[in-house]
């Protein structure tokens, strides 16, 4: 077989498989968005109703932008603070060094923790009566030990916060760690001949060249954020109440728990859209590293 | 302080706060990992010495938790769907890397978007054919829905290794009367064997910890080890040993790839967008 003709067919399993798995489901999700979509309602994914369970989520469902503004407030702030806490992370571990190395290597150990698992572990440590916490409190701020961490909203949407940012903090840290390498040491030095302080150094030398690395790590962490299911399911269920009830939560719970899967897809589609921009974004770094 | 001082003082503040942000790193698995030797009665006491037991190791196995169904579930979905994905992921990966296709850019934007993809997303028209075909609460579902997340990462991850590969032992090959196919099998896959063996890595831990598609697709024959947590709560609330034990046989497999791919991490999450 001629390379002209076989280039297209090495390539064709693979489209059959990422358009089966990925493309066709979106499709149909969309389609699904328009009917009124019952699970226990056979015919109902064939009854279309236009743009009703948009409107719907639009003017008529609280619940839906509650999770919208959980899920916007969770990923501004779980972005800022894992990004920061990551930079100075990464700015104490990458001059190298034994202890710094051996730092690294147990870095990787916490992504060993799946999603699901790390929201168990967070419930576990939250425990009132005898969780981490609770010791911890109990011996250093004792009013704060019998604190029902995940029965407040306000805390409890912390402590998912927090569980997130401890999950993702490792992954940043050693994107960062690879993009401080790559600061040429000869400006930083000259820099410092020049007798700028660390900070004017970081401000004015580094922080300009980790630009690109810290664009990418923002917004991967974001795509990330945006999607988060497996460790609030976990931690809190969307509880208390609908205090840290995330869109995919939203969605989950509306078309597996209600059967409402016509609306489920269309809130489904309305995520879609800002994961399209990310994805654009995040494209044109890896496009102009190839 | 002299400037000798100064700097030993410095560098000391360093090693105390590096220990100290390791240890906050650790303790949400050292505190698992702990739990998981704790007796029924150790664990509800928040006790930090205590007299370890396996007995949770054993409990967990027995009826009516029977996590070794789980374990076998998982181990299968996470084999079988590294074992479809990277022969055709290389295949897909080497063309892109090799020749220029039409369309080319569109493909592999498109196979790069799709990993973004929020999984609650493809789960909903998923669930509703498994129902229609009786694919609901069987592995090979859920092997079919895991290709939607690991191919795109492998086809990525692959072609990023291929094209690290020199172009001329291929090209002497071919001058030698060596087929295109024959070339992919006799030079390009035993020098891209590391790298296929590092994407292989990626996707079982992906697949390994995939939670959404499970928790949906899946009730009682297929569930995996993620879902298999949920089992854990009786009568009186979350069972925290129990939990722990089974946390530990979940992570005790990723613990050992996650250290194997070490040097790979960062490129492999990133798709090569980073250095």
């Amino acid at each position: 077989m001629r390379d002209n003709t076989l280039k297209y067919f090495l390539v064709l399993p693979a489209v059959v498989v990422v358009f089966a798995t990925a493309i066709w489901p979106l499709i149909e999700a969309a389609r699904m968005s328009f009917t009124v979509g019952r699970l226990n309602r056979p015919g109902s994914l064939e009854q279309y109703i236009g743009w009703e369970n948009y409107a719907w989520a639009f003017f008529e469902e609280p619940a839906f932008w509650n999770s919208v503004y959980v899920t916007a407030l969770y990923t501004v702030v779980t972005v800022g603070l894992t990004t920061l806490l990551a930079l100075g992370l990464a700015l104490l571990l990458a001059p190298g060094g034994r202890l710094r190395v051996s730092a690294q290597t147990l870095l990787i150990l916490p992504f060993a923790m799946s999603p699901a698992l790390i929201g168990v572990s967070f419930r576990f440590m939250f425990n009132p009566e005898f969780g981490l916490f609770d010791a911890f409190f109990g011996v250093m701020i004792p009013p704060l030990a019998d604190v029902s961490w995940l029965a407040d909203p306000t805390l409890a949407f912390a402590v998912v916060v927090m569980a997130d940012v401890w999950g993702w903090i490792p992954f940043l840290t050693l994107v960062l760690i690879g993009g401080l390498a790559s600061v040429p040491r000869d400006t930083i030095e000259a820099a410092q001949v020049d007798g700028a302080s660390s900070w004017r150094v970081f401000r004015d030398v580094t922080l300009p060249q980790l630009g690109p690395v810290l664009a990418v790590v923002i917004i991967l962490k974001s795509i990330f954020s945006l999607k988060t299911f497996d460790q609030v399911f976990m931690l809190t269920n969307g509880g208390p109440g609908t205090a840290t009830q995330t869109l995919s939560h939203y969605i989950y719970f509306n078309g597996m728990k209600y059967g409402q899967i016509g609306y489920s897809a269309s809130v489904a589609w309305l995520m879609v859209i800002p994961m399209i921009f990310l994805t654009y974004a995040y494209a044109k770094f890896v496009f102009r590293k190839n | 302080m002299t400037g000798k001082q100064r700097k030993q003082f410095w560098s000391a503040v360093h090693a105390v706060l590096i220990i100290a942000a390791m240890f906050v790193m650790l303790v949400p698995i050292l505190w698992i990992f702990l739990a998981a030797f704790k007796s029924h009665v150790d664990v509800y006491q928040l006790k930090l010495f205590f007299t370890p037991t396996l007995e949770n190791f054993g409990t967990v196995f027995d009826d009516p938790y029977r996590l070794g169904e789980k374990l076998f579930n998982s181990t299968v979905v996470a084999l079988v769907t590294v074992v479809i994905a990277i022969p055709i992921a290389t295949l897909a990966a080497y063309s892109f890397s090799r020749f220029r296709l039409v369309g080319e850019t569109a493909m592999l934007v498109v196979i790069l978007a799709t990993q973004f993809l929020p999984a609650v997303v493809i789960i909903l028209p998923f669930f509703i054919m498994f129902r229609d075909i009786g694919l609901l609460d069987t592995r090979l579902g859920l092997i079919l829905v895991n290709l939607a997340i690991v191919m795109p990462f492998a086809i990525w991850m692959i072609k990023g290794f291929i094209d690290g590969i020199p172009l001329d032992t291929e090209e002497a090959a071919m001058v030698d009367g060596s087929s295109r196919l024959q070339v992919i099998w006799n030079i390009v896959l035993p020098m891209a064997a590391p790298g296929l063996l590092t994407s292989g890595i990626f996707c079982f831990i992906i697949a390994w910890n995939e939670f959404l598609f499970a928790l949906i697709l899946t009730n009682k024959d297929a569930v995996t080890l993620p879902i298999g947590l949920a089992l854990f709560k009786g009568e009186e609330g979350d069972l925290w040993n129990l939990l722990s034990a089974a946390g530990i046989i979940i992570m005790a497999p990723m613990f050992v790839l996650a250290l194997m791919i070490r040097k790979y991490f960062v490129q492999g999450m990133t798709m090569g967008a980073v250095r």
